[in-house]
């Protein structure tokens, strides 16, 4: 993900110069022009919403079958298409319960931890780096070296820590995950507002005596909302392997709950004579993962004007 | 040259410092060794005798002196578990998490570099398209689930190869692989892009019309541009490596490194080795940072270090 990080702060600015532009409705009216043009746009799109779609509404889902209710005469059935039946489509776990189900049920975990984690580290991160960008002086450095030393401290090595002194549970995993991210919006909205903060429309807010308060929430802020989706976006394919790794390692959720990165912890000892637990769990995560970074390699083409450009001179249609 | 290095070996030795400090909060000020070591249901009679024994009852200056005084000469305090130095059990851990870690990082250059460079000599052709499918299908992908699904192949199904444990080369093939397809992914892209902008510069463009081919000119005069932030991001992705990636994959594979034996310390309630684990991880990576920065400034001395 980390390689597409230099493309988010240059595509940024691009971003940033987009918001400010005075017809919004264009930019609405162009970015729906440029989805159609862009089949990972348009497939991204398509498998985030139904996989929100799925974690939203799946309990209520009427011919599934109770994610919890173990039935051990059904373990271990194969999924359809390898000698199973359509009662258990993607075949039944070590206890008997329903894969599909399973399933369906661990997608709300993802997608509740994922956005929260992401949402916690955005707010957290773009203030500081708003403030830093924008006070400067030594509030800046205290801040950049911060974030510095929560590089050379990944989120893993702080979920170990705090998972042995606190156990596992999911909200530390969330708050894992959220302090493993928040120095990338903080690094992203430093540099741009330390770009906008020559601009004119800055300068005249500042000289009519507005409070930096003000000028960092009401005028920085807003054009720095395009950029800071990419990058909550690319932030969130991050922030749901997290979650998968955290909940494989027995950090997270704790059973009779299921998540998708659980299962494959669950089912790993069944590899030989169950194999699809494993595989249809990481292809479940896989699949959204790779939704997510469609999405998020679609809004960055977006944002970056050359990008763009090549892509309309280019590829007429393609 | 030399100043710069002073100043920047000083500076990551005082991450490493406020790092290891973050670490001593958590493990001595929010909670304590003797808590976690105990069931809930210990009496508080219980807790008392096991802080006098790991000599937690004194005070929190005292105990981060011993902290910080321990860490310059090795000592990372008594594991409880094992009845053993951390220190002592997380080194002789050690060399198998760097030998995965090399394995790994020698799979994710020999995948990128070859990958990013075909990607770019046939920009926008077949083979372009499928190393971008190819990228994307790796940096999706949950890297313990790649260790699975190489397992059910090349180990249950095929049978070539073992499946746990590390025994000599060979089980080395599979976790190296499940780490660095990632990394070779998202590598191989930086790399690709690179030198797509590096070939629409004027000396590229130079060397094109006297009539280099397209494939010399990359090997011979793009790639070198781009070499730079390639070490860059190879180093990134070894700081990846050595905290998330080798955690999880040792637990798949049954690995013996620092990771796993972070989470047996986690699950036999062990706060001082999991501590040891976690510095001794922190300090690979700011050493790995240290080592790409000097690496960079070497292959290019253009680069402004501050």
């Amino acid at each position: 993900m980390t390689a597409v990080d230099d493309t988010t702060t240059s595509g940024a600015d691009a971003g940033a110069a987009d918001a400010t532009s005075p017809e919004g409705v264009t930019v609405m009216a162009d970015l729906r022009s440029h989805l159609r043009k862009s089949k990972a746009g348009i497939s991204g799109i398509i498998i985030c919403s139904v996989f929100a779609l799925v974690a939203i509404v799946g309990p209520w889902l009427p011919f599934l079958p109770d994610p919890a209710k173990q039935s051990l005469p059904d373990k271990l059935t194969p999924p359809v298409g390898w000698g199973g039946t359509w009662a258990h489509p993607l075949g039944t776990d070590q206890l008997g319960r329903d894969i599909l189900a399973r399933l369906i049920d661990g997608a709300r975990i993802s997608l509740l931890v994922g956005l929260a984690a992401v949402v916690i580290a955005a707010i957290l991160g773009t203030t500081l780096g708003l403030i830093a960008g924008y006070v400067g002086g030594r509030i800046d450095t205290l801040i950049i070296s911060a974030a510095d030393v929560q590089m050379a401290f990944p989120g893993v090595l702080a979920g170990l820590i705090l998972v042995a002194a606190f156990g596992p549970s999911v909200w530390l995993v969330i708050v894992v995950i959220a302090i493993s991210s928040w120095m990338v919006f903080t690094r992203v909205g430093r540099s741009l507002v330390l770009t906008l903060k020559t601009s004119l429309f800055v300068e005249a807010s500042e000289l009519s005596g507005a409070p930096s308060s003000r000028v960092m929430w009401r005028h920085l802020l807003p054009n720095l909302v395009s950029s800071l989706i990419t990058l909550c976006v690319l932030e969130l394919a991050a922030a749901i392997l997290s979650e998968s790794a955290f909940a494989f390692l027995g950090f997270g959720v704790q059973p009779p709950r299921s998540s998708w990165g659980l299962m494959i912890q669950q089912g790993r000892n069944y590899i030989t004579d169950g194999w699809w637990i494993v595989t249809f769990a990481g292809l479940a995560i896989s699949i959204v993962v790779l939704g997510v970074n469609l999405l998020s390699l679609w809004l960055q083409s977006f944002n970056d004007v050359a990008e763009r450009e090549q892509i309309i001179l280019e590829r007429p249609g393609g | 040259m030399l100043r710069w290095l002073a100043r920047r070996i000083i500076a990551a030795a005082l991450v490493v410092f406020v790092v290891t400090s973050l670490v001593f909060v958590v493990t001595h000020v929010f909670t304590d060794p003797a808590t976690v070591s105990l069931p809930l249901e210990a009496t508080e009679e219980h807790r008392a005798d096991r802080r006098a024994a790991l000599g937690i009852d004194r005070p929190l200056a005292v105990q981060y002196w011993d902290f910080v005084s321990g860490l310059v000469v090795g000592d990372l305090g008594e594991s409880f578990w094992q009845d053993q130095p951390a220190s002592k059990l997380v080194l002789e851990r050690l060399p198998a998490t760097l030998k995965l870690v090399a394995g790994a990082t020698a799979v994710t250059v020999l995948l990128a570099a070859p990958m990013g460079m075909l990607a770019a000599w046939w920009e926008r052709r077949f083979a372009d398209h499928a190393v971008l499918g190819f990228s994307m299908a790796s940096i999706s992908a949950p890297p313990f689930w790649i260790g699975y699904l190489l397992i059910i192949v090349f180990a249950v199904q095929l049978g070539w190869v073992p499946t746990f444990g590390s025994r000599g080369f060979v089980s080395l093939i599979l976790p190296s692989f499940a780490i660095g397809l990632a990394s070779a992914g998202r590598l191989a892209q930086m790399t690709r892009r690179g030198i797509v902008e590096e070939l629409r510069k004027p000396y590229a463009v130079t060397a094109l019309s006297r009539g280099f081919s397209r494939s010399y000119t990359i090997v011979h005069h793009t790639f070198r541009n781009v070499a730079s932030g390639f070490v860059t991001m190879t180093g990134w992705e070894l700081t990846r490596m050595f905290t998330g990636y080798t955690v999880v994959i040792e637990v798949v594979f049954a690995w013996p490194g620092v990771g796993r034996l972070a989470i047996h310390a986690i699950e036999n309630r062990d706060l001082i080795l999991v501590q040891a684990a976690v510095v001794v991880l922190a300090t690979l990576v700011v050493v790995t940072n240290l080592l790409v920065d000097i690496a960079r400034r070497m292959i290019d001395p253009r680069v402004e270090l501050a």
